[in-house]
């Protein structure tokens, strides 16, 4: 039987920790997230999210109100009118500045975390 | 802001804050179904102003605002008289919600006789006075004053509602400086 001596032992668990940390790591990069964004009180709640690229956005309408969720600059996606207490999911994969069409000055931003 | 916009807003505002002499109220202060008259009354008056402004206006940010009023507004209707069904409450016609309507009939007439770009003009100009009026007369009169406790929380649910209809119709109101 090979006896390991002291240091030897160490540097095994040394390696072997650095070794998991960085599969923890790439982990939770392969697996999306889902992240809430309600709408409440005529606002985005939060109305800056940071997220991963892949990851899904829920919007959910709190208000009495209907809403949508429209990509502001180019106007490339909307989610279309969204009644009270109904919601709608998209994966974002950029940074974003959406808004509310019905309501213009509501206004939130998506921004990819590298 | 137009001289009648400026009028309508102080009527509002006025006959809220102090009732009419000529009915005699023995109070100011106004009852919970008053207010709930009130609430309804206000918003049906912005409602008939975004119709107007369907018809008359050619102008998309004009049209797509009044649907906007007209959705929205009626919305909180439905709220108004789900919860006055709920507590049992029918809205009792006052003269703070009858000078409300006369009022509002006569910026009608005016808002009427207007076409094109004044029409415009005149209608957000309307919008914005009339929803700061309602604003103040929901913050400073109404919200303190409602007895019910669902009827005092539904008013403070709209305010955000009508604060950002007032900063959505001031963006329009940029475009017809």
């Amino acid at each position: 039987m090979i006896k390991l001596n002291r240091d030897v032992k160490n540097y095994v668990i040394l390696l072997s920790l650095l070794f998991f940390n960085n599969c923890n790591f790439d982990v939770q990069k392969d697996h999306p997230k889902l992240y809430v964004i309600e709408i409440k009180q005529m606002q985005f709640q939060p109305a800056l999210l940071k997220v991963h690229a892949g990851d899904t956005i829920e919007w959910v309408n709190h208000d009495f109100v209907t809403h949508d969720v429209t990509e502001e600059t180019n106007k490339d996606w909307s989610s279309s009118p969204l009644a009270a207490g109904t919601s709608w999911r998209m994966v974002i994969n950029k940074n974003t500045d959406y808004y509310c069409s019905i309501h213009q000055v509501m206004k939130g931003k998506l921004v990819i975390d590298r | 802001m137009k001289a009648y916009c400026k009028l309508f807003a102080c009527s509002v505002l006025y006959f809220v804050f102090n009732g009419t002499n000529s009915y005699a109220q023995q109070s100011s202060k106004l009852s919970d179904p008053e207010i709930a008259s009130v609430a309804v009354t206000a918003n049906q008056i912005d409602i008939d102003a975004a119709k107007l402004a369907k018809e008359k206006s050619k102008d998309q940010d004009i049209i797509k605002f009044a649907e906007t009023m007209i959705n929205d507004h009626q919305a909180v209707i439905n709220q108004a008289v789900a919860l006055v069904k709920k507590l049992n409450v029918t809205p009792k016609d006052n003269a703070t919600s009858q000078k409300m309507s006369a009022d509002a009939a006569n910026t009608k007439k005016i808002l009427q006789s207007k076409s094109g770009k004044d029409f415009n003009k005149a209608y957000i100009d309307n919008e914005v006075a009339y929803h700061k009026a309602v604003i103040d007369a929901v913050q400073n009169v109404l919200i303190p004053q409602a007895q019910n406790a669902e009827l005092k929380q539904l008013l403070q649910d709209i305010m955000p509602a009508l604060k950002t209809h007032l900063e959505h119709a001031e963006m329009i109101q940029k475009n017809f400086q």
